[in-house]
C-alpha cells in the first residue's frame, strides 16, 4: 500500500511538473529526461562488468537512423524513432563480434574505437549523414489532438510529456529485466563470470545480450532528441559527451538501478540550474570539477549510498518514535 | 496537461501565453519589468566556456565596453524615449541543445530585442525559436544562412568570403609565391574556408600542391600533419579556420621543422603567444584578416566604428591579453542594430529588421556596404563590403589594405561557386 502511494504521488509530482517550471527549465526538464533514460540503459551494460565508451555515439546511430528513415522513407516519426531504437541494437549487435573478444580495460578503448569510427564514417559521408554539419531541419513530431486536448511537440511541456512516457515504460522495462533471471544471470557474468561458464553459462552472448539492450534503449534516446531538437551532428556524440554519461553514473553509484540516476539529476540540476543561477557562468567547469572531485573523496560509493543512509536514518527515528506496546 | 497549445502562427506573446505556467514562474523576467520600462535587451548566445569559447567570450567583453560607452552617451533613442542598453548572456556550449534552451529563455523570459549568436553547430538549436517567435538573431557564420531563415542576419563578417582579400592582396604583392598546402579542420567552420581558399588560389593562379588535408577537431599532435604539408616544398602554407587551439601548434610545428615560407590563416588571435612559441621574424608577414584596433587605418572617415583606437585601449586594460578575431565584432553589430532600431523608433524585430536593410545598403564596419547572399546563402541577408587585409610586422598586426569582397566576386564568383559546389557548402547542398 505504501510504495502504491509512493507511485502515484511521484506519478502526480512528475505530471504536474512542468506547470512549476518556467519554459527554459522545461526545455531543460525534456533533455534531462532523455538522460535519466540513457544512463539508466548505460547501467545495464555494466551489469555485466563492461564499460563502454560507445554508448553514446550508439545514441547517435539512433538519432541519425530515425532522422533519415523520416525523411528519405517517409515512416511516421513514432515508427522511425522505434525504427532508430532497433537500428541502434543491430549496430551495437554487429560491435559485439568483434568487441566481446576483449574484457575490462581492453573492451573500454576497443568501444571507443569503434565509437570513433562510427562518429568518422558520418562525418566522412555528407550523403546522406549530411558531413561535419550533419543532418538539420529533421522531421519534428507531429502534433495530434486528443479530444479537448492539443499537443503541440515544439513546446516543451507538450513533448515533455511524450519523453516521460516513454522513458517511464523504458525504465520499467529495464527493471523488469535486472530483476528477472536474465539481470540476474548479468550479475552472474560480472560478479562470477568463470563459475557462470563453468555452469554452462554462455558468458559472451549474455554480454551481447545486454549490449544489444542498452544500445536499444540508447537509440530511443537518440531518436527522442532528434525529432525535439531538429538536428544530429558528430560533434553531439563525442568523447566528452560520453564522460558526461561516465560521471552521471559513477557520481550516482551502479549498485542500485535509481544510482545513475539520481547523478544524472543532481549533475544536470548543479551544472545547469544552480551553477547558472548563482551567476557562475562561466566558472562551472571549474565548479563542475570540484564537485565532482569531493564526491569521488567523500562519496566513494555514489548518491545512492548517501540516499540509503538517509532513508535507514529516517526509518531508525520513526521506528524508536513509535510507542511500546 | 493544459488545453490550448496550438499555436500556429505563433508570437511571443500568444507563446507565452499558451504556457501560463512557465510565465508564472518566470520569476527573474517577471520581477524586473517595472525597473526596464528605459531598458532594451540583448541576448549573447555563444559559447563562454569550452573549446570554441575564444570565439564568444572576448566577443561578450567586447559589448559591455561598448553597452558602457553607449549608455554613457545617452543610450539608444527610441521613439518613446531613450532606453540604456543590458546584455544578456548565456552560454551555449557550442551546443545545438543548449542553444534551445538559451534560445528559449533569452527571447520568452528574458525579454531581449535582439540575439547575437556566434552560430554554426548551435543554430539549427535556436532556429525553431527564431521560426516561432520571428525573433531577429545574428550569426558569425553566414552559412547558417538560408532562404527559410529570413530573420537571421550576418551582419559583421561574411566568413569565410572574405578570406578571398587576402589571397588576392598576395597575388598582387608577392607575385613569385606559386604553391601553396593547405590544412583545415574536418567541421561546419573548416569546410567552408576550405572552399574558398581554393577559389581564392585558382582565380589567383597559385598552383595547390596537394588536396587540402582535413583533420580531425579532437586533433592534439599536429607533427605528422606539418610534416606531410612540408614535403611537398610549398610557399604558401595555409591554415585555413583552424581554432586557435590549432593555429598556435601548427605554427610551432612549421617553426621546428624549418618552414620559412608565408603563413596564411584566417585568424592569428593572440599572435603574441605564437610569438612566444616561434619567434618574431618567423611570424614576420604572417597574413590574416582580423586587425588590431589600435591601427592607424582603422581612423579612415569610412570605418564605421565609434574610436576603435579608445575600444582597444579600454579592452586591453581590462582584459590584457584576450583580444581577439571576436572582441570588436558582437560590438560592431550592435552599432549597425542601434542605428536601425534608432532609424524604425523601436526595438521591434521586425521593424528594426526592415530598417536595417532598407535601400539594400548598410554602415558595416568597414564602410557602406550591401545586403548581399542570394548566390551563395539562398537570401540577401549578409552584409558585405570591404575586409582588411592584416599582416604582422616587427611582432604587430597592422591593416596592410581593405579590399572589396564584391569586386572579387564580380570577377570570380564562378570559381567560388564550383568550390562550394565541391564541397556541399552551397545553401541548397546543406
Amino acid at each position: 500500500m505504501r510504495r502504491a502511494l509512493f507511485w502515484l504521488a511521484l506519478a502526480a509530482v512528475l505530471i504536474a511538473l512542468p506547470q512549476g517550471l518556467s519554459l527554459s527549465q522545461q526545455e531543460m526538464l525534456v533533455f534531462l529526461t532523455i538522460n535519466i533514460l540513457l544512463v539508466a540503459s548505460y547501467r545495464l551494460l555494466t551489469l555485466t562488468g563492461e564499460w563502454s565508451l560507445a554508448h553514446v555515439v550508439i545514441m547517435g546511430v539512433g538519432a541519425y537512423a530515425s532522422a533519415l528513415y523520416a525523411a528519405h522513407f517517409a515512416v511516421p516519426v513514432p515508427v522511425s524513432m522505434l525504427l532508430g531504437a532497433a537500428t541502434a541494437a543491430g549496430v551495437a549487435l554487429l560491435l559485439s563480434y568483434p568487441l566481446f573478444r576483449m574484457k575490462g580495460f581492453y573492451f573500454l578503448i576497443g568501444s571507443f574505437a569503434a565509437g570513433e569510427i562510427i562518429r568518422l564514417l558520418w562525418r566522412r559521408f555528407r550523403e546522406p549523414f549530411g558531413g561535419p554539419r550533419g543532418l538539420t531541419r529533421i522531421e519534428p513530431m507531429p502534433s495530434f489532438d486528443l479530444g479537448v486536448w492539443h499537443f503541440d511537440f515544439f513546446l516543451p511541456a507538450s513533448y515533455y510529456y511524450l519523453v516521460l512516457a516513454v522513458v517511464a515504460v523504458s525504465l520499467w522495462t529495464l527493471w523488469r529485466i535486472e530483476k528477472s533471471p536474465v539481470g540476474l544471470t548479468f550479475h552472474a557474468v560480472h560478479w562470477q563470470d568463470s563459475l557462470a561458464q563453468a555452469a554452462g553459462v554462455n558468458v559472451r552472448a549474455w554480454r551481447t545480450l545486454a549490449f544489444v539492450i542498452a544500445s536499444g534503449f540508447a537509440g530511443l534516446c537518440g531518436a527522442l532528441g532528434a525529432h525535439y531538437l531538429g538536428t544530429a551532428n558528430p560533434q553531439a556524440f563525442g568523447v566528452e559527451q560520453m564522460v558526461f554519461v561516465l560521471t552521471w553514473a559513477i557520481v550516482g553509484g551502479t549498485a542500485t538501478f535509481h544510482g545513475p540516476i539520481l547523478g544524472c539529476i543532481a549533475l544536470t540540476v548543479l551544472n545547469d540550474v544552480v551553477l547558472r543561477g548563482l551567476g557562475l557562468e562561466q566558472a562551472r567547469p571549474m565548479a563542475y570539477g570540484l564537485v565532482l572531485i569531493l564526491a569521488v573523496l567523500f562519496l566513494p560509493k555514489g548518491l545512492e549510498d548517501l540516499l540509503a543512509r538517509a532513508l535507514r536514518r529516517l526509518r531508525g527515528a520513526g521506528a524508536r518514535t513509535e510507542p511500546a506496546p | 496537461m493544459r488545453k490550448g497549445w496550438s499555436l500556429l502562427p505563433v508570437t511571443r506573446r500568444r507563446f507565452i501565453g499558451g504556457a501560463a505556467a512557465g510565465l508564472a514562474l518566470a520569476p527573474a523576467a517577471a520581477r524586473r519589468a517595472p525597473a526596464q520600462d528605459k531598458v532594451v535587451r540583448i541576448g549573447f548566445l555563444a559559447p563562454l566556456t569550452g573549446p570554441v569559447a575564444a570565439w564568444g567570450k572576448p566577443g561578450l567583453d567586447g559589448c559591455r565596453i561598448w553597452a558602457e560607452r553607449v549608455n554613457a552617451a545617452g543610450g539608444i533613442r527610441l521613439a518613446d524615449g531613450s532606453h540604456q542598453v543590458e546584455f544578456v548572456p548565456y552560454d551555449d556550449e557550442y551546443d545545438p541543445a543548449t542553444a534551445r534552451v538559451g534560445a528559449t529563455k533569452l527571447v520568452m523570459e528574458e525579454g531581449v530585442s535582439f540575439v547575437m549568436m556566434l552560430g554554426g553547430d548551435p543554430w539549427p538549436g535556436a532556429q525553431p525559436v527564431a521560426d516561432r517567435t520571428g525573433m531577429l538573431f545574428s550569426t558569425l557564420l553566414p552559412s547558417d544562412l538560408g532562404p527559410d531563415t529570413p530573420t537571421l542576419i550576418a551582419p559583421a563578417e561574411v566568413h569565410p568570403v572574405y578570406n578571398v582579400t587576402a589571397v588576392d592582396w598576395l597575388a598582387e604583392n608577392r607575385p613569385e609565391l606559386k604553391t601553396a598546402v593547405m590544412c583545415a579542420q574536418d567541421d561546419a567552420l573548416g569546410l567552408p574556408s576550405v572552399a574558398t581558399y581554393l577559389a581564392a588560389f585558382e582565380a589567383a593562379g597559385i598552383e595547390m600542391l596537394e588536396e587540402p588535408i582535413l583533420f580531425d577537431p579532437a586533433t592534439t599532435d599536429f607533427a605528422p600533419i606539418v610534416t606531410r604539408m612540408l614535403a611537398r616544398g610549398p610557399q604558401i602554407v595555409c591554415l585555413d579556420t583552424c581554432y586557435t587551439d590549432y593555429v598556435h601548434p601548427i605554427c610551432e610545428q612549421l617553426f621546428q621543422q624549418g618552414f620559412r615560407g608565408q603563413v596564411l590563416s584566417c585568424t592569428a588571435d593572440f599572435y603574441d603567444q605564437i610569438i612566444a612559441r616561434t619567434s618574431k621574424e618567423w611570424v614576420e608577414g604572417m597574413l590574416f584578416q582580423f586587425p588590431d584596433f589600435d591601427d592607424p587605418a582603422l581612423n579612415a572617415d569610412f570605418i564605421n566604428f565609434e574610436d576603435p583606437n579608445g575600444f582597444f585601449a579600454t579592452y586591453n586594460e581590462r582584459h590584457p591579453g584576450e583580444w581577439g578575431a571576436v572582441s570588436w565584432e558582437y560590438a560592431s553589430i550592435m552599432d549597425l542594430w542601434k542605428a536601425a532600431a534608432e532609424k524604425a523608433g523601436s526595438a521591434e524585430p521586425a521593424a528594426v529588421l526592415a530598417a536595417m536593410k532598407e535601400g539594400g545598403k548598410g554602415p558595416h564596419i568597414f564602410g557602406e556596404a550591401e545586403w548581399w547572399g542570394a548566390d551563395l546563402f539562398g537570401i540577401d541577408n549578409a552584409l558585405v563590403g570591404n575586409w582588411p587585409v592584416v599582416a604582422i610586422e616587427d611582432g604587430k598586426a597592422r591593416i596592410k589594405e581593405f579590399r572589396s569582397i564584391p569586386a572579387w566576386y564580380d570577377r570570380h564568383g564562378e570559381i567560388l561557386k564550383k568550390w562550394m559546389t565541391e564541397y556541399g557548402q552551397m545553401w541548397n547542398q546543406r
